[in-house]
């Protein structure tokens, strides 16, 4: 019995041997050298090099300015009033009337501020295609100075609303506004922004594409369906701080890879059936057959 | 080639001959194992330098992938496939083996058989240490729910503040907006967590019997869905709808968060709210009902 | 070496001999059988890159400020367990593809299991004498559904802690002790602080272990009872026709080992699964929308979301509504799953030994009743995504839902009727063969035409095939049943008992002409590679 099974195996073991000697030295010798192999637990300083990580995920900058300079408001030039009237009345008034006092057609706009008029009009919302269906996001009609003509005139007419915020982003933290952000916002945008179905037809649409004035105007008017967030509820600094995590949220780390829309377990699961299971089950029909 | 193999009964087999003329096939599996051992190669220079997710998943897929591609192969074309036939043993035992069996067992069963009473003893002594022995383990995992789920911690004058423990004040909230607050003794708590939504400017009554309940426009409600848990968070401003984002229940804010649409059963209970002579937000009481999903002893 | 040392365990084991028993171990070739192996593969896997994970990951509660590399976090009041993982994600190196190969390897592991249950039910496999390894298999389903919730809730983050809190609220509801059972697995009231240690345990020891056990009794079970085999030539219900174990199938299913692992370390590396860093750390007062459940968990969800508000309320006690669509429906789902096997054969009566397998269209009935019950599923899993369904349709999502509450009900019946009248339609009709006989017009040499049958399949040919093994074995059983009889000759006693253990293996040994019903009997094989070309007890086909 041994004798057969020591010539079975003598002829495997001969030209075994020396790839498994010369595997066993490399791997040793790899992991010898291995650099800073001996830092392994993790910690909370955030100290780079233990990991011995080169990558480049370190994002952003911790600096945080002082509170309220995040936020500036912008003052609109009257003298673009008057050329905001003949854009208004030419664009607006069919439905909103010539002094913006709202018709059976449209809402009153008077004393609603800059900050409203120019978010439905710098997003394309308005003027509305369809009036049956909530406001979508598209390219808008006017130029930037077309639009702050517009802002100008509607505010003129009466006064009362937020003005136009002008974020910056230097002077603001984004940790400050993830927590923000998972508090208020995440609940209808989603934590990460992607927007979602609400009740009704209504929808929270995606942040991807709103710039961060129009973050920081959602945010103070309400647009719609959307809750209004006044100063003694956040802060302008707070705002501020907001808009640089949903600027985050834009093209955040997507350190894992292909980020399936930001949408979570549903895509995850599609892939993970479709691709995962689908192409081993490809690799079971190369390898077991069909019945014979 | 053929191989005649001799086993130990010294009986011959028929021989199983190795499959021939796959040199082709045979350059496959080489060229896997190769691309395989060239990946690892690779995923060791990216260790090396620090890693990155996706060259690490890539390289692992091509090594992987390398050595699997090589094996299948090889046991798939450069070995033969048969088909060779087995037969099946009987899985059911021969008739003799299951009498001797029966016989055994029964044997034993006889000897245990005739100290009845020892049996019973052996039985009480192992069940009983079993079942008081769970009780410290049980008893220890957790308190008794009691009146947990019956009561918050909300009472009667409690200062309402918000996530950052600032007092609530009639400016606090625009109208149309909303905010998490809490008791300013248990901020951030799961159960007295509660939506504050300014409606309006004028005092609201929801429902008969709660005209004082909000004032100045300002309703407050339990953030517990009475379905299965999750923050209500959801406010739909023109609709005056609170939405679940968990299962979809839609509750109508202006009389008293009645559910609307999807699965939740019960309103979401509704906390009485009045400003004081500071004009800082309090309750006036705790909820009148337990807030959350629901459980057994709720009647 | 490698010599001395199998000498070694040879002298003391014995391993040449059982061995040599499963290196001729015959395998059927079909690529259905193989969805078994990828759940197996991926569960080998998740144990590779769960021991990794466990080395980083720090199951605790207790709060910790963030200060590691992932800045939009910095600064943040984080549990342990939710620092850790960060710091696995960014730090540990190699980490994040550990951690993402381990939760797409579970995604796939439930997945393959599942196909895996499917294949086994339409062809039939569980019948008799397959029972126990049905249960089995039920029993880690479950398993693998409970310990993927479980690891998906352990980095604390916002979406999986809302489904924490989902899972409190079912507890909750079940009727009489729910609030006990809720309070002694949280530590109290939601949301505690015990249930991420507590889960851990949970979800690397004591589920894992029972997975382990399980799964060594339903290979050890299949291993024993012989792998089912689809009917074809030559095979028949008293054989297995395939590959052999050593060195084909082994080559095969090794390498297939490594090609899951592969396409889960693609996935794990190319494509990001869970990022708990845009989900930040759970907070029972934050919520994001679409929060969905891993996709093993969403039939249930979806049904929660259909099921109607309705809640009983009597004598001074409540049902509430979640223990319906979450208690009950799982809890008849897994005992109908289960015990499906004794259902069928009380109404099949049908008490035979089955290897040979079914072709699911030629039982119309269980296939059509196996398409209806999946596709209940499969609509309530869909109806898990409602509100992505309706944001990425732009429907209202009011709409969609009643859609969903009215196809649940609508498609399953749809859908078994279509597969009854599909696979009665294709079914072979018993005793007639093919329904369609390839036959060839031949001319006689008077210049007569005629027809002749292309390769016959008369069932009298088939059948003096299959029955010739069967007379075989008995002839063996038969010198076993009379060395016994003779052997043993007085009453049975103990040291009988101990004989006829020892003697199943020699004793076959001893009697002449009984190598040919070795386990390890193969036949032979043309070296041409022709697949009919095969001898059966030295009897040439064809």
């Amino acid at each position: 019995m041994s004798s057969w099974i020591s010539r079975k195996l003598a002829k495997i073991n001969g030209p075994l041997a020396p790839v498994a000697v010369g595997t066993l030295v490399a791997g040793f010798g790899f992991i010898a050298l291995y650099p800073s192999a001996s830092s392994a637990q993790s910690n909370k300083t955030g100290n780079l090099g233990n990991y011995g990580y080169t990558g480049s995920y370190l994002y952003g900058s911790n600096a945080q300015g002082k509170s309220g300079e995040g936020l500036t408001y912008l003052k609109l030039n009257p003298a673009t009033i008057p050329y905001g009237q003949s854009l208004f009345v030419e664009n607006c008034a069919s439905c909103h009337g010539v002094s913006a006092q709202g018709t059976s057609r449209a809402p009153n706009l008077q004393g609603l501020g800059a900050a409203t008029v120019d978010f439905w009009v710098s997003t394309g919302r308005m003027p509305l295609a369809d009036p049956s269906v909530q406001a979508v996001q598209k390219p808008s009609r006017f130029t930037r100075t077309q639009t702050l003509a517009i802002d100008a005139y509607v505010s003129s007419i009466a006064p009362g609303g937020p003005a136009i915020p002008n974020v910056n982003l230097g002077l603001s933290n984004e940790s400050a506004g993830e927590s923000l952000f998972s508090t208020n916002c995440a609940a209808c945008h989603t934590i990460t922004g992607a927007g979602d179905a609400l009740a009704s037809g209504v929808f929270a649409p995606s942040l991807y594409s709103a710039t961060s004035t129009q973050i920081a105007e959602a945010v103070r008017t309400g647009p719609g369906n959307m809750p209004r967030f006044g100063p003694s509820t956040l802060s302008d600094q707070q705002v501020a701080d907001l808009v640089k995590y949903v600027n985050y949220l834009k093209n955040p780390i997507d350190r894992g890879g292909i980020a399936l829309g930001h949408v979570g377990p549903v895509t995850e699961g599609f892939v993970g059936i479709l691709v995962g299971l689908g192409s081993l089950m490809l690799a079971g029909l190369w390898i077991g057959g069909r019945a014979k | 080639m053929s191989i005649t193999e001799r086993d130990d009964s010294g009986a011959s087999h028929p021989a199983i001959e190795t499959v021939e003329g796959k040199r082709g096939y045979e350059l496959v599996v080489a060229a896997s194992f190769m691309v395989s051992v060239l990946a690892t190669v690779g995923l060791g220079v990216s260790y090396w330098l620090g890693g990155q997710p996706q060259i690490e998943g890539a390289l692992l897929f091509v090594t992987l992938g390398g050595i699997g591609i090589g094996m299948v192969a090889w046991g798939k074309y450069l070995v033969p496939q048969g088909p060779y036939v087995q037969e099946r043993e009987t899985l059911k035992s021969e008739i003799l083996e299951r009498e001797a069996f029966l016989e055994s067992l029964e044997r034993g069963q006889r000897q245990l058989g005739r100290r009845p009473f020892l049996g019973k003893l052996l039985g009480l002594s192992v069940g009983l240490f079993g079942i008081i022995n769970i009780f410290p383990f049980l008893r220890s995992l957790g308190p008794q729910p009691k009146k947990a789920l019956f009561t918050t911690p909300w009472k009667a004058g409690a200062l309402i503040v918000s996530v950052g423990g600032a007092p609530i004040t009639v400016d606090t909230l625009e109208v149309g907006g909303i905010q998490t607050v809490f008791p300013s003794y248990d901020v951030g708590g799961a159960i007295s967590q509660t939506v504050l939504i300014r409606i309006g400017d004028t005092n609201w009554t929801t429902l008969p019997g709660r005209e004082t309940w909000g004032p100045n426009g300002y309703l407050a409600y339990s953030k517990i869905c009475t379905h299965a848990g999750c923050p209500v968070g959801l406010y739909q401003e023109l609709t005056q709808q609170l939405l679940c984002p968990c299962h979809q229940s839609l509750f109508d804010v202006l009389t008293g968060a009645t559910p609307v649409f999807g699965p939740a059963p019960r309103p979401l209970p509704q906390l009485p709210i009045y400003f004081d002579s500071k004009g800082n937000l309090r309750a006036q009481a705790g909820y009148d009902q337990p807030v959350g999903p629901g459980f057994w002893e709720r009647g | 070496m490698i010599t001395q040392t199998a000498d070694w365990f040879d002298e003391r084991l014995g391993i040449a001999k059982w061995t040599r028993k499963s290196l001729n171990k015959i395998f059927p070739d079909h690529w259905s059988f193989m969805l078994g192996e990828i759940a197996m593969y991926s569960f080998v896997i998740l144990l590779f890159t769960g021991v990794f994970l466990t080395f980083f990951f720090v199951p605790s509660s207790k709060d910790v400020i963030y200060n590691g590399s992932y800045a939009p976090l910095r600064g943040h009041s984080v549990s342990e367990a939710f620092a850790s993982t960060l710091d696995l994600s960014f730090s540990v190196r190699a980490g994040l593809v550990m951690r993402q190969m381990h939760h797409w390897a579970a995604n796939v592991f439930v997945a393959a299991i599942v196909v895996h249950v499917c294949r086994i039910f339409f062809t039939g496999a569980f019948r008799k004498p397959r029972e126990i390894n049905w249960l089995i298999g039920t029993g880690l389903l479950v398993l693998a559904i409970v310990n993927g919730f479980l690891g998906y809730s352990l980095p604390d983050d916002l979406i999986s802690g809302t489904g924490i809190r989902i899972a409190f609220s079912i507890v909750l509801s079940v009727p009489v002790v729910g609030s006990y059972i809720a309070f002694f697995l949280f530590g109290g009231n939601f949301p505690g602080n015990a249930i991420i240690p507590r889960f851990y345990t949970l979800h690397i020891l004591v589920i894992p272990g029972l997975i382990i056990g399980l799964l060594t009794a339903h290979l050890a079970i299949m291993w024993h009872q012989k792998h089912t085999q689809f009917k074809g030539k030559g095979k028949s219900n008293r054989n297995v026709v395939g590959v052999a174990m050593w060195p084909a199938y082994a080559f095969q299913a090794g390498g297939f080992f490594f090609l899951t692992a592969a396409v889960i370390a693609a996935l794990g590396g190319l494509v990001q699964i869970n990022p708990i860093w845009l989900y930040g750390q759970y907070v029972p007062y934050k919520v994001s929308y679409a929060v969905q459940p891993d996709w093993y968990m969403g039939w249930l969800d979806g049904a929660m979301r259909l099921m109607p508000s309705w809640e009983i309320q009597a004598f001074g006690h409540m049902i509430p509504t979640v223990f319906f669509p979450a208690v009950l429906l799982p809890g008849i789902t897994f005992t109908v799953l289960g015990l499906w096997p004794f259902i069928e054969k009380k109404i099949t009566k049908d008490d035979l030994e089955h290897n040979i397998l079914d072709n699911p269209r030629d039982v119309p009935w269980r296939t059509a009743l196996g398409v209806g019950v999946l596709t209940f599923y499969v609509v309530l899993f869909f109806a898990s995504s409602t509100d992505v369904l309706a944001n990425s349709y732009s429907l209202s999502l009011n709409f969609v839902l009643w859609g969903f509450r009215i196809l649940v009900f609508v498609v399953p019946p749809i859908a078994a009727i279509v597969a009854f009248k599909v696979s009665a339609e294709a079914s072979e009709v018993p005793s007639t063969g093919k329904r369609k006989r390839a036959v060839a017009i031949m001319r006689s040499d008077v210049g007569e035409f005629y027809t002749e049958d292309i390769e016959p399949r008369s069932p009298a040919h088939e059948e003096s095939i299959e029955e010739l093994p069967e007379e075989i074995h008995y002839h063996l059983l038969k010198a076993n049943g009379r060395e016994l009889v003779t052997s043993s000759g007085g009453s049975i006693g103990q040291s009988d008992s101990l004989r006829l253990d020892s003697d199943t293996d020699a004793g076959s040994r001893q009697i002449p002409g009984v190598q040919i019903v070795d386990h390890g009997f193969f036949g032979r094989k043309g070296s041409t590679g022709g697949r009919s070309k095969r001898n059966i007890i030295g009897r040439k086909r064809r």
